[in-house]
């Protein structure tokens, strides 16, 4: 059987599987995202990020700096829909 | 015949596509990346349900149009047809429900009302003491936004369309009231019809042609949970406090809460959102409380001064308005990338004539 590195577990992706999203053109860190849904699962990036941010670097040459990182969106961790539901807006 | 599109969304793409099918020489100007901007940002939710009848009419088309297109560009738009339910809290909403049904009904959408525990028969856990009725539709339901603009972008590229991503247009050519191109990046770009289709930032593409031009924008706040088995197969929308939420196709319970203007295209997420969000999503679905919120965003979107886009010709010869759609730009986009195009080549589109540049 195949090698297969899970670089995203939340999404079950493998670094194949984000090598061939860079080839078919999605080769900037916020395309790349989108398509193939990475840092998008419930660990939000957490566990997936500088996994993809190497391989990007590793395929197109640029530096980690140069690719930068996604913009980092709230919460920063999962909140139930119940617990802001009390929140107050003041 | 050359056109230069500015706005890679799914307006601009799918006049890129419909036009570059006739033959045309397309290039499409993104100022970001694709899916930077609005359509990119909105939950996808897909109705005939307007109550204007030239809205009903693209809605209608468009619905067709997604059900051809992602074979036409063999791209998979992950279109759920389990239809949209519009709610209403309060009388005076349910009566303009009724009406626009009405309206719908007379054009052959196959809209009805339904009170509150039919609702519950398309979702069980929904609390009929939340509303006062509501409305559904058939034929919509939910869409993934985000593969129809790569299905469009694939579909485009291989009719020869050039996609330049990461260039902003910075001026537009006119030369006595006619346009002769853009420059964009350090280029200049010789076109004969320059379409604006920039969304939120039509406006400001506008001002670069000489032609005024003062859509609203509104700003939309989104959020998602953490992912369950399928639960809910409807679009749901509660008029009236304008909260939305949908499945997506991975599972995320995806929602919002209707925009609202604001005075610049700033994208931050606010708590005070999530705050109301949540109230109004337990309220609707009780089920709902112990899911995770994992993520929210913003997003800019413009909507014409009355409330109905701005489509069509103007005082410059060759300088097209596409923009204004407000909410419905994923609803109305592939029918107006069709009628844009035979605006543009064959010089009439009479689906489009009520959306004039021209009337205000």
């Amino acid at each position: 059987m195949k090698d297969r590195r899970i670089v995203c577990r939340c999404e079950d992706l493998t670094e194949e599987e984000i090598i061939h999203a860079i080839e078919e053109g999605y080769d900037n860190l916020e395309s790349l995202k989108r398509y193939t849904g990475a840092t998008t699962g419930s660990c939000q990036g957490k566990g997936c990020l500088m996994h993809i941010i190497r391989i990007l670097s590793q395929k197109t040459g640029k530096s980690p700096d140069e690719i930068g990182l996604t913009t980092q969106r709230p919460p920063v961790n999962p909140v139930p829909l119940f617990l802001l539901a009390e929140g107050d807006e003041k | 015949m050359k056109v230069a599109i500015i706005g890679g969304g799914v307006i601009g793409l799918s006049t890129a596509y419909f036009l570059a099918r006739e033959g045309a020489d397309v290039t499409v100007f993104e100022q970001k990346y694709l899916l930077y901007g609005a359509s990119g940002r909105n939950s996808g939710g897909i109705t005939a349900m307007h109550d204007n009848e030239a809205m009903i009419e693209l809605a209608k088309r468009s619905i067709e149009l997604y059900e051809v297109l992602p074979s036409e560009v063999d791209f998979n738009f992950l279109f759920r047809q389990d239809g949209y339910i519009k709610v209403a809290a309060t009388g005076d909403d349910f009566e303009a429900l009724k009406e626009e049904v009405r309206l719908q009904n007379s054009l052959g959408v196959k809209s009805r009302i339904i009170d509150a525990y039919e609702v519950k028969d398309f979702i069980p856990d929904f609390n009929e003491e939340s509303i006062i009725g509501g409305a559904y539709e058939p034929s919509g339901g939910v869409i993934f936004p985000w593969p129809v603009i790569w299905g469009l972008a694939k579909g485009c590229r291989e009719l020869g369309v050039e996609i330049r991503d990461n260039t902003e247009v910075k001026e537009i050519l006119v030369e006595n009231g006619r346009v002769e191109g853009v420059v964009a990046g350090d280029e200049t770009f010789r076109a004969e019809y320059v379409v604006n289709a920039a969304g939120a930032w039509s406006n400001r593409i506008s001002s670069m042609a000489g032609v005024e031009l003062d859509n609203k924008i509104i700003k939309e706040e989104i959020c998602v949970t953490e992912s369950l088995k399928p639960y809910l197969n409807q679009y749901l929308l509660d008029i009236t406090t304008g909260v939305y939420l949908s499945q997506s196709m991975r599972g995320e319970i995806v929602g919002g809460i209707l925009g609202s203007e604001a005075d610049n295209l700033s994208t931050s997420s606010t708590l005070d959102f999530v705050f109301r969000y949540s109230r109004r999503a337990i309220e609707l679905i009780p089920k709902l409380k112990g899911l995770a919120l994992l993520r929210q965003w913003a997003g800019v979107y413009d909507e014409g001064k009355d409330g109905l886009p701005v489509v069509g010709e103007t005082k410059i010869d060759g300088f097209i308005q596409a923009n204004g759609f407000g909410k419905a730009g994923m609803s109305v986009g592939p029918a107006v990338g069709e009628e844009l195009a035979k605006l543009i080549l064959k010089g009439k589109s009479e689906k489009l004539a009520v959306f004039n540049p021209e009337r205000f």
